[in-house]
């Protein structure tokens, strides 16, 4: 017999599940992916650099400008560009707003229905109408950010290799700096949310993140050293799935807020550090499902570092200088935190600055696996215990934990 | 106030903006809820109507077989579609890799065949008849509100038909291509951004599709070519959210 999940709700992208039952136990799990393939890596081949980014930040819209940023980190580091601090603190701004963005959307918008028992958050708005409000004031300045840094709220292309087309003006980073100040009080109530609810879901084994906190050189996990994705992480292809799944050594591993907290935590702001502390112990046992209570504590670490950034670029004034760039052949890496985890793009470019390689893979992709397994856990401790409906009702939030964006996770290529 | 109006919100094949763009709203989201009852948009509701639309809105492109029976479906229990966002308009940049699907999964995904029935992606438009087509990548938040506004009072919105340069020039931007070389497709664009590529002091990339009517590649495409870009080049910028003519 085959329960069949509908199509997942209150997330981004079209994905659905089936559980697979034999002899009245939960045999296997599979997550399909049923978003149609997307094609992003043969679209750039061939591709001048320059026009890149921008069509790499169309691979999603919650988290356009973090694939805009790894698509220029992967093309500068290919052609041996390095940026000044200036430029480095402006992308930093930015992959900050698009983590306020886009954490507030998941936690308010998409899990807080679930808690206070609502479909869906216009209709939570009856009763908790000043949580949505709140929710919509963060959001919308983490979109403002996006547009400073980003061009547009959506898909902007102001972030370029060696620099951007348009600098923000002094006023534009006085309200940031003011702005962040003043939420900071909202994201701490969140955290108190999401700590008071019980863990679900499997326990994740293995975390991988970038070694900086919202971007790295490479990629460190909660074994030994820094590595490359090419030396512990594989991917293979599903029939029932147009994603891929990632293994880390072979073994399930979970990306997200969850594994930076982990794996970072003395890289965060001094109120987020603290609020860290504070529950680690329960962080620790690794419940996907404390992937929420991460994100709220993040989303203090994002409104602490906007306004720290928006301090020291004020504090030594803004130069708005490109920095030149010559395409050379060469190969480079793109390592960026994605709201929802570690972000790769790889490209080889030819002597004339096209692209000859890419290779992309979304944090989405590298859950897959591990989404798989928590459902598998899931169900069967649920099935036989509670109805189908409620059981379903359970497997969905399990998924929504994850905070998948569906859209991104289909168009893995190795040419 | 008499009853409101029941609204789909139907995503195919896409990067979710289209329907996060809706979210985007704010406040003003409140505003439509005055005239509109959600029925169905499955990133922000786990509610689903499933019977009568009086407007449907749908993103992105055709690229299964599910996107296609999930679009006839909106199509059949619609009154007024609106096809939203370059990917439903005209295919946008998925639409433009220039290989036949079985190739492009060979290449993605190996030998397996084509087991989920994944389709060459192409715009909503090639399908369905719509009744109003809103292109942008993505589209303005404030033209797809006021669409919505004016039909729901029963007034039909407003085609653009001008291009990106009227909306560059009325925000007194320099002119990026002329001044600075750089490629910018404004001149044979569809308007409606507020020109916010050229905000950015970078040029047009050509999200919201070719002007209908009398708009003239040919001279853009000798502007590039004076200003050092080759034929390649031009023609890929040209094709890359629109191979397909709404």
């Amino acid at each position: 017999m085959i329960i069949e999940l509908r199509e997942f709700t209150r997330v981004e992208g079209n994905g659905k599940a089936e559980i697979v039952i034999e002899d009245n136990e939960v045999k296997d799990v599979r997550l399909k992916i049923v978003e149609g393939p997307r094609f992003f890596e043969l679209l750039t081949l061939g591709r001048h650099y320059y026009d890149v980014p921008d069509l790499e930040a169309r691979i999603c819209a919650i988290c356009y400008l973090s694939h805009s940023v790894a698509s220029v980190l992967g093309i500068e580091r290919a052609f041996g560009v390095e940026v000044p601090e200036e430029i480095a603190l402006l992308r930093e701004l930015g992959l900050v707003g698009e983590l306020i963005e886009s954490h507030t959307l998941h936690l308010y918008l998409l899990v807080a229905p679930d808690v206070f028992g609502y479909p869906d958050a216009i209709r939570m708005a009856t009763k908790h109408g000043e949580l949505v409000k709140e929710a919509i004031t963060i959001k919308a300045f983490g979109n403002r950010i996006r547009e400073l840094i980003g061009g547009r709220e959506i898909h902007g292309i102001n972030v370029k290799p060696g620099g951007f087309g348009r600098y923000p003006t002094v006023e534009e980073l006085e309200r940031v700096e003011k702005e962040s100040e003043a939420l900071l009080r909202l994201a701490k109530r969140a955290v108190r949310l999401f700590a008071s609810l019980e863990p679900y879901g499997a326990q994740a084994k293995h975390f991988v993140a970038t070694d900086g906190y919202l971007w790295g050189e490479k990629i460190i996990s909660d074994e030994e050293g820094a590595f490359d994705y090419t030396e512990r992480i594989e991917e293979r292809s599903l029939v029932y799935s147009f994603a891929k799944q990632s293994l880390y050594k072979g073994e399930t591993f979970f990306v997200g807020s969850l594994a930076r907290l982990l794996l970072k935590s003395e890289m965060l702001t001094p109120e987020a550090k603290r609020l860290f502390e504070e529950h680690r112990e329960k962080l620790a046992t690794g419940y996907v499902s404390y992937n929420n209570l991460a994100q709220a504590i993040e989303l203090v670490y994002a409104l602490e570092k906007a306004n720290e950034i928006a301090k020291t670029l004020l504090d030594r004034g803004i130069e708005g200088e490109n920095v030149p760039v010559e395409p050379k052949e060469g190969e480079g890496i793109g390592y960026v935190e994605a709201p929802r985890g570690v972000l790769i793009h790889h490209y080889r470019t030819d002597s004339d600055g096209k692209i000859a390689y890419s290779n992309i893979i979304t944090p989405t992709a590298l859950n897959h696996a591990m989404m798989e397994v928590s459902l598998l856990e899931e169900a069967r401790k649920l099935y036989g215990e509670v109805d189908e409906q409620a059981m379903i009702h359970c497997l969905e939030e399990t998924v929504r934990a994850f905070d998948p964006c569906i859209s991104c996770s289909v168009h893995l290529v190795k040419l | 106030m008499t009853e409101k109006l029941k609204l789909g919100v139907f995503e195919l094949t896409d990067c979710g903006g289209c329907a996060l763009n809706l979210l985007f709203l704010y406040e003003k989201l409140f505003d439509l809820l005055e005239f509109y009852e959600i029925e169905e948009f499955h990133m922000a509701t786990s509610l689903s109507g499933g019977g009568h639309y009086d407007v449907a809105l749908v993103t992105g492109t055709v690229s299964t077989r599910r996107d296609l029976d999930l679009l006839k479906e909106a199509r059949n229990r619609s009154e007024y579609l609106i096809a939203l966002g370059t990917c439903a308009t005209h295919g946008s940049v998925q639409g433009s890799v220039e290989l036949p699907i079985k190739e492009k999964l060979k290449a993605v995904y190996g030998d397996e065949g084509n087991p989920m029935h994944a389709l060459d992606p192409k715009p909503v438009v090639e399908y369905v008849a719509v009744d109003f087509a809103l292109p942008g990548c993505p589209y303005n938040k404030r033209e797809a509100f006021q669409a919505l506004i004016d039909i729901a009072k029963g007034i039909e919105p407003v085609k653009k038909d001008y291009p990106v340069c009227i909306e560059c020039k009325l925000n007194e931007y320099e002119c990026v291509l002329v001044k600075k070389g750089l490629p910018c497709l404004g001149p044979i664009t569809l308007g409606g951004c507020n020109a916010a590529c050229i905000r950015s002091g970078l040029g047009c990339i050509g999200c919201r599709g070719p002007l209908p009517g009398e708009v003239n590649p040919a001279s853009e495409y000798e502007i590039l070519k004076s200003k050092g870009y080759d034929d390649e080049y031009i023609v890929r910028k040209f094709k890359t959210f629109a191979r397909w003519e709404p």
